[in-house]
């Protein structure tokens, strides 16, 4: 699919559309749901980040394995790929065109999910098994 | 595409710096862009000295005194002179502004005149608008009705009226959009502030029976949501008006026509 030829006539033109239509608006409450979440959670970012300091692999192993901790921390981290994804489609709609912007939408998914995945993985793995 | 440096032909090069005038005691320095796509050559900043005591205080005033004593090549637009028009509109020491409105004395030392950012120069100071235009015309701004045209006219009460306030007033410059990066970088596909904060002027009129039409018109991941809320355009309006809060609220219909 080649480049969409922008001129003064399609500009004009009321009907003209240069991107999903239905998702935009989807996207956008998305983008503001996962982002005002993301500011409620920061307390407890900040709360794991401060006990870690300092501490050694028995102590995160035991502060992460708190279910308390631990299962919303991998809800956050979910929210944040979600967060993540939708911000880098924004950078990659202004670089980017056609097939060329498709594939890397496609990267920026697998990306995001791999980061989700492997993360809640991770967290899961030590409030069940320790 | 993308454009991460100015080209080499582009980069605006030390012009002429014009004598200073005869016998002018209070003098102030104008530093001006030139261009003429006529002639292949880079741009040029021009240096002018205008006699304060033989011209007005405003920064248009200068310019036009320039333009009638100095040199007549300058090329500018201007209409009204009192901030009604929107012709004048230019970058003066680093913020979109009318000319017409800027006095000279808002600043100390050169005062640095370039054409409205991000824009094809036509000549000096004078950009093209017409794309600007365009998505003006896009955003369909006139009534539009369903409804059998009444024998007087379309009314509205006092309070429907009021809530126009802060919309009607603007005038078109482009100040706005000119200062938005979103629309530097996407100024074909996004609307920009001016025409949003005119489709929002007819979206909440209370006599339009088109909003549904208007809003799916709007809703588009380029044409309005390439808004990032960076408030340029609230800071660079002459008038005064706050484009950012418009847009805002169309995103409000947006998402709440999508939750109902």
């Amino acid at each position: 699919m080649r480049e969409q030829v922008i001129t003064r006539d399609v500009v004009a033109n009321p009907k003209s559309v240069y991107g999903d239509k239905k998702a935009s608006t989807r996207q956008f409450i998305t983008q503001r749901v996962s982002g005002a979440i993301n500011i409620a959670f920061l307390l407890l970012l900040l709360f794991v980040v401060v006990r870690l300091a300092g501490q050694d692999r028995p102590d995160m192993v035991a502060v992460i394995g708190n279910g308390w901790i631990g299962l919303p921390l991998a809800v956050l981290l979910v929210i944040v790929t979600i967060h993540m994804r939708n911000g880098l489609r924004d950078t990659l709609e202004d670089y980017f065109h056609g097939r060329t912007y498709s594939l890397y939408m496609m990267l920026n998914t697998m990306f995001c999910i791999a980061i989700a995945a492997v993360g809640v993985i991770s967290i899961l793995k030590l409030v069940f098994w320790g | 595409m993308v454009e991460l440096m100015v080209s080499k032909a582009d980069r605006p090069i030390k012009g002429k710096t014009w004598p200073k005038p005869a016998n002018g005691k209070r003098l102030r320095e104008y530093h001006i862009y030139r261009y003429d796509p006529d002639q292949s050559a880079n741009p040029r900043i021009d240096s002018y000295f205008v006699d304060l005591d033989d011209c007005g205080p405003m920064v248009l005033d200068g310019l036009l005194w320039i333009k009638n004593k100095v040199d007549a090549t300058l090329t500018l637009r201007r209409s009204c002179r009192e901030g009604i028009c929107g012709s004048c509109s230019m970058n003066i020491n680093g913020l979109n502004t009318l000319a017409c409105t800027k006095g000279m004395d808002d600043s100390k030392g050169p005062i640095k005149i370039y054409p409205l950012p991000h824009m094809p120069v036509v000549k000096d100071l004078v950009p093209d608008l017409t794309m600007f235009y365009a998505q003006h015309r896009a955003i369909e701004p006139w009534l539009k009705t369903t409804s059998p045209t009444p024998e007087k006219e379309w009314t509205q009460t006092v309070p429907q009226r009021a809530k126009l306030d802060g919309l009607y007033e603007c005038i078109l410059c482009a100040c706005c959009s000119t200062s938005c990066p979103s629309y530097w970088w996407n100024g074909e596909k996004y609307l920009g502030p001016a025409a949003l904060l005119q489709a929002y002027r007819w979206l909440i009129d209370s006599r339009d029976e088109t909003t549904q039409e208007r809003l799916d018109d709007l809703e588009d991941p380029f044409k309005l949501f390439r808004c990032h809320t960076i408030m340029n355009c609230a800071k660079a309006c002459p008038k005064g008006l706050n484009p950012a809060k418009a847009i805002a609220e169309i995103k409000k219909m947006m998402v709440e026509r999508q939750a109902a």
